[in-house]
Order: structure tokens, then sequence, then C-alpha cells
């Protein structure tokens, strides 16, 4: 659950089509939601595409999409 | 009583659990709550060849046993407590085999209770086609379940999963897993032991479920809240750490099992999605794709229905017609003509409209396609205070309101998810769709307008434009006064596209109608009939003073025969007991350009919308005896008796319009809201702010077009 320091990036940083490994969540109930989900510390996340007018974020793992706030992109963390 | 044989359906949301529920009960289900809440409890029958039928629950999809929505909720609540009435004796736990690596959570969770567990390995046709390899005894062995492969869509190796149903049914197969497979530390063990103690019947996994969830599991009396709570503090029991730490444990355990058993898929999975979402989720393609298929309903509703209307109108017609015929004529025929049979024509022929309207909006849940839609307007509803989900609940709510209110309860955030509650009803629902109709052409011409157009389909889309800003700003208002410190969370799963299960969007169109014509249409049958009853009867002796005083004026006046019987039928209504309550509610709708039989109807169809036209028919049709119209024509015809003018004006039309855009004339909504909201609170705030709204817009267009 812990982020680890070296060079992470939260989710709402990304830009379209960009990828990253989760290193962590930076907030643990958000973190928790996600896990249930299967979306794992080590999973490889990309993210779609963006909603329009500062919207939703489209991120996808593997076959497995979701959509996130950009709230909830805040608080992934990814290497 | 003989205890009935349960297996519970689980599984995580879009695993294709509903299909397989289909293929095993076909139609013999039915739709009931689980206590306390209106979450649909599908229940249906599986035929066991001897012995009574399997009873088969579908539970609501969940992802874990940590639960973030009502709907979740139901399933730890019913699950943790071996004394729920709904607690089964087994489980078939359904996965998508295409993303067995997240689905399987679920699974090792529901295993730990101690209950019998088959795995559905389900979308084994998705699998075959890409290239997926599974080891179906290898993984049965690592995971200590039978599993059998199945497809929900297909129904291959159904009759395999019946087998191994039936099989543990009659005890033949489907043992409990023999050693837990999450293995909890010890503090917690010994926290899970003494939470376990407290529900008879318990093991130590629902110990832990218990302890985790004391604060809202309804079983538990407020000092074995208190007592779990001690428990759980001298433990050292983090709620949140430990579910995390129990969630990797499981990850970390299955995923390996999985990778040996099951190979990657060859094929680039999912590619059609990709491709269809860069059309359908685009930032400009998206919305304008979403508005066209709302047109397209639109039309479906408006365009394809009438010809199976104008059958059912016209054979209703034809009954009318045949039991005037065959009866001799007497208080018998006209209850027949005149109560039942406008009654129940006036429910029948919405089942068209219905039925599109409910197929197409299942169509579009069934492919996928409403979780786009929550992915792009979820910005859009937040800044009303509402979610992206509450885009299913607003677009249903064009159906209708009573399922619309229940889908809310995917919304995990309370305000949200009441504030969805609150605005839904303003969607023009199909019920309004018949009052529309009638009132649309006293309002517009059926004119051309730049050629394509048709003005009263304009003012009908107009209408349900009204309903949705009306939804929006209400939903703006509730949003500043409502308060809450509760997070908010879209965090919503993009199913694959797929092509649509028939067989699961006729269930559904099914339902529903069924679901109408038996519960609204039994509403509106009695309310028919007592309707003719109040109209054709009077105070002893009034009616036929008031005809005898009719009969009178039209020989002074030197009326036609016809003109004089159609006074006297007025007299006679006006002196009945309906005239006597439209009357007395007269003064108060008056305002709004609103005569005592408009009032009637008014106060009928505060049962439902839809009983407006079925009051229209019977008082009308009371009020002239050969009446050969229909009621549309009939309203047409009707004259103000002092000055002669039409009754339905343009502003007394539209000031009944705008009345039924916006009241809330459904007394099943009432009920569902105060069912979900579970206070008398909610439904009455909305009642009275609804109202308000209907009388003041009728007002003032009444005020200012007359």
């Amino acid at each position: 659950m812990v982020a680890t320091t070296n060079q992470t990036k939260p989710l709402a940083a990304f830009k379209e089509g960009e990828a990253g490994i989760i290193a962590g969540f930076s907030n643990d109930q958000l973190g928790s939601k996600l896990i249930a989900m299967g979306i794992l510390p080590g999973a490889r996340l990309r993210l779609v595409r963006k909603a329009p007018f500062g919207g939703a974020y489209y991120v996808a793992s593997g076959n497995f999409r979701v959509a996130l706030r950009k709230s909830e992109a805040a608080g992934v963390l990814l290497s | 009583m003989a205890h009935t044989y349960t297996v519970a359906l689980l599984g995580n949301p879009n695993c294709g659990k509903s299909s397989l529920f289909n293929q095993l009960t076909g139609l013999r289900q039915k739709v009931g709550n689980f206590p306390g809440v209106t979450v649909d409890k599908k229940v249906g029958s599986l035929p066991r060849g001897e012995g009574p039928p399997i009873k088969v629950i579908d539970f609501p999809g969940t992802y874990s046993f940590y639960p973030t929505s009502i709907d979740e909720r139901i399933v730890v609540q019913a699950l943790a407590n071996p004394q729920d009435d709904n607690y089964p004796d087994a489980i078939i736990y359904v996965a998508d085999v295409t993303k067995i690596d997240k689905h399987l959570l679920l699974l090792t969770q529901i295993r730990d209770l101690g209950l019998p567990v088959v795995l559905a390995l389900n979308m084994m046709d998705v699998a075959e086609e890409q290239g997926l390899q599974v080891d179906v005894a290898g993984l049965s062995g690592a995971l200590g379940v039978p599993v059998a492969p199945v497809s929900g869509r297909t129904g291959a190796g159904l009759e395999h999963l019946k087998a191994a149903i039936r099989a543990m049914a009659n005890g033949e197969a489907g043992q409990a897993a023999a050693s837990p497979f999450y293995r909890m530390p010890e503090p917690h063990l010994n926290l899970a032991r003494a939470a376990a103690e407290i529900v008879p019947g318990a093991n130590t996994y629902q110990g832990l479920l218990i302890a985790h969830h004391r604060e809202w599991l309804p079983f538990l009396s407020g000092a074995q809240q208190q007592l779990l709570g001690s428990l759980a503090e001298e433990a050292g029991f983090v709620p949140l750490r430990a579910q995390v730490e129990e969630t990797m444990q499981r990850f970390d355990r299955f995923v390996p099992l999985v990778k040996k058993h099951i190979s990657e898929p060859k094929a680039a999975d999912s590619a059609l999605t990709s491709r269809l979402d860069q059309v359908l989720t685009h930032r400009f393609w998206g919305p304008v794709v979403f508005f066209g298929l709302m047109l397209l309903v639109f039309q479906a509703i408006f365009a394809w229905a009438s010809y199976p209307m104008d059958l059912i109108d016209a054979g209703f017609g034809m009954a009318g017609e045949w039991v005037r015929a065959t009866l001799p004529s007497g208080w018998v025929a006209d209850l027949i003509t005149d109560g039942l049979l406008a009654g129940l024509g006036g429910i029948l022929i919405f089942i068209p409209q219905i039925a599109i309207l409910f197929f197409l909006i299942a169509l579009l849940e069934e492919v996928g396609y409403m979780a786009r839609a929550a992915y792009m307007f979820d910005q859009l509803m937040q800044s009303f205070g509402l979610n992206g989900r509450s885009i299913v609940a607003l677009v249903s709510g064009g159906a209708c309101a009573i399922p619309a209110v229940m889908s809310t309860r995917t919304i995990g955030n309370w305000k949200e998810r009441l504030i969805t509650i609150l605005v839904t009803p303003f969607i023009s629902c199909s019920a309004r769709i018949p009052v529309y109709t009638v009132l649309i052409g006293f309002v517009v011409p059926p004119q051309q307008v730049l050629g394509i157009f048709n003005l009263q389909g304009l003012a009908f889309m107009g209408l349900y434009l009204l309903g949705i800003i009306a939804a929006l700003g209400a939903a703006w208002v509730f949003k500043q006064i409502l308060q809450t410190r509760e997070h908010s969370f879209l965090m919503l799963e993009l199913p694959e596209y797929r092509a649509p299960v028939m067989r699961n969007v006729g269930i559904t169109v099914w339902e529903k109608v069924r679901a109408f014509v038996w519960e609204a249409g039994r509403i509106i049958l009695a309310i028919s009939i007592v309707l003719w009853l109040l109209a054709s009867y009077g105070m002893p002796g009034k009616m036929q003073q008031a005809e005898v005083a009719a009969v009178v004026e039209a020989e002074t006046s030197g009326l036609s025969e016809k003109d004089a019987n159609d006074l006297i039928a007025a007299r006679r209504i006006e002196a009945s007991f309906a005239g006597q309550l439209g009357k007395s509610i007269e003064p108060v709708i008056a305002p709004l350009g609103f005569d005592w039989k408009m009032g009637i109807a008014i106060i009928t169809s505060f049962a439902a919308r839809e009983v407006f036209v079925g009051t229209m028919a019977t008082i009308y049709s009371i009020g002239s005896a050969d009446d050969e119209f229909s009621v549309r024509e009939r309203m047409a015809q009707e004259r103000d008796p002092v000055t002669g003018r039409p009754v339905y004006d343009l502003p007394t039309s539209l000031a009944l319009l705008l009345f039924y855009v916006f009241a809330m004339q459904c007394m099943s909504t009432v009920a569902v809201v105060k069912r979900e909201t579970k206070s008398w609170k909610w439904p009455l705030i909305q009642f009275t702010f609804m109202t308000a709204l209907a009388y003041l817009s009728a007002l003032g267009a009444y005020q200012l077009l007359s």
C-alpha cells in the first residue's frame, strides 16, 4: 500500500495513451476498492482517454477497463 | 414445511450471471425483495427430476465481501449469518474465464464460508475464440471446488452444471472445502472465533466478517455491536488494513494457481471493444452518439408503436360493440363497456410503447453501453450533485420511475443516491405518454416544419426536455441544501461490448410488461370501476332531479334531440358522486383553467398518471350515450355550457400538460421511494415540491395565455 519513493507519478498527471506500473495508492480507502476489483500493485495500467470537461479517466489494465474520476486517479501512483 | 434446497448464484458484476440464471430457470422466476430494501431478489426454480425443485436465488453482482454499495451489502448480510432467510445450502459461483485472474477473489472468500461451492466457468465460448486453454481438472483440484465450464450465451455445458447442482442437492457431491483459503493472523483468528460465538452456526470466516461489518449488520443487537467493538480493539483489529491484507494474501495464493492451469490468450483480446470505444466514448462523437440513440428511442416509441396500438384500440372498440349487441341494455352492459372495457383498454393500449421502451433500454444495458454513458457524463452529473451512474436511472426513468429508483442502489454515496431518487420522477415516464398524446393535439396542430419534423413530435420532445430540465434544476437545488461528508466514488467497470442475448432482453421485457399489466393494471381497472360507480350514481334523488330539470330546460330552449340528450347526460354526471367530488376541488384548480371533470381526473390519476385517459374515457362515454368517438375526439367536442367555447383550448390544455409534466402523480413511485429511503420524509418532500412546481407552472401558463 505504501508508495515507493523512487519516481512515482499519480495517474491523474498522465497523458492519454501513457502507461505505467502501479506502485501503490496514496489513499487506503480508494486502494482497497481498486484491489477488490483486481487492480493490484505491480499491474500495468494505461490511461486510454479522458472524458471532456475535466471528466472521468478511462483506464485499462489488460482486458479490464475501469472509469475513474480525476480525484480517484490522483490516488493511484505509478512508476 | 419441508426444507427447500436453495442454491445462491454469486459472482462479480458483468460475469454473465443473469444469462446463466435465465438459462437455469427459464421463465420459472419471480422477482421479490430482500428484507428492508427493494433490491430485486430474483428467485427461480430448477427441476430436480425426482423430488421438489431446487430454489435458485440470484444475488446482486459483487466484487468482494467488503461492500461499497447497498447492493453488495445484501450479499454479506445474507451470507455472514447462517440464520438468514436467504442463507443458501450451496453456492454456484460464476466467473468470467477471460477475467479469471480478477474474478476468483470472491470465490476464495465464498469457499471459506464452509458451504459447498461449484465454480461455473462462464464465457467458455469467448475463451475458445481467444485460444484460451483451460485445464479444468487441474483447476478444480487446485482450488478444491468442482468446476463446470459453461457458456451462458450459447447454453454449452449447461447440462453438466445442472447435473452438478442436482448432485449437490442429493448429497452426492460438493463437500465444503477442507481447510480455509485465507490464513488469518493469530489475533484476528481469536477475534473471529469470539465473534462466531455470537451468531449461531457461524464459522470462523463468518466471524471475521461479522466483526468487520459489525456497525451495519442488521442482525446484531446494540449490545453485541459494542461487545464486538471492544473485542476488535483488544485484538488491534484495523478493518481497512485487515481487509487489504486478506485480499492481497488471497490474490497471492490464487493467481499462481490460475497461471498454472489457464494459458494466456493467444488472440488479441477485446480489440473490438477498444475500437468501438474510440468512437462511442470519444470526447465529441461519444455524446453525439448518445443523443442520437435517445432520439432513436423516441422515434421507436412514437412511430413504431402506433401500429399495434391501433390494432388494440380497434379490438376494444369491437369488443364493446359486441357486448352492447349481445347483452340486454342495462347496468350490467354499462358496467362492462363503460367501466371494465374502457379501463382495460386504457391499460392494454400502452403495452406496445412500454415493451419497446424497455426493450431498447434493456438492449443498451445488455450490450454494455450504459457504463459508457456513466463514464461520459459523470462530470456533468457531478455538477448537479449526481453521479455518473445516475444517468442509468435518468434514462430508465423514461420508461418507468419505479425500476429507475431501484437502479440507484449501485450508487454508493448516500447524497448522490438520494438526489437521484428525488429527481428521477421528473423524467417523463411511459405513463405520461398517453396524457401527452391526448392533450398535445389541443396545443399544437399536426404540421410539418422544415419539411421533415412533425410539430407535434417536436412539442413532445419539448415536454421531455422540460422534465429533464426540472430534474437537473431540482438536483442542483438539493446539492446546495443537502450536506454530507461521505466520500463519493465513480470507479466503474467498463465491460466488454457483447452481442445481446435476446433471451435476457426478452425476459426483461416480459417481466416489465407483466408487472405493468398486473401491478398498475389492477389499480387502473379498480379505479375505472369505482369511477363508473361514482359517475353513475349520486345522492338519492339528486340525479333524477337534475334529469327532470334538464328535460324542462331542453324543452323551453327548443334543443334538438341529440343536444337535449347531451345536456341531460351532462347534468346527470354533474349531480353524481363523481361530479360532487370534482366540484369540491374546483375552487383550487379553477385558476389553472381546469373544470370539475378534469378535477376528477386529477384526483383519480394520483394513483397513476395513465388513469387520466381512462377517467376521461369513463366520464365522457357516460356523458354521451351515443359515443362513437375516441376519447380525444370526444374531448375536442366538449364545449363550455356557458360560453359555448371549446373546453380544451390552448391555455387549459397547456396548463394540463405542464401539470402532468411536473406532478408526482404515481402512488407506486411514492411507495418505492419510501422503501428505498426508509422514511416517509423524502417521499413527502418529493411529493410536495413536485406538486407545487406543477401547480405553479400550470397557473402561470393559464393566466398568461387566457
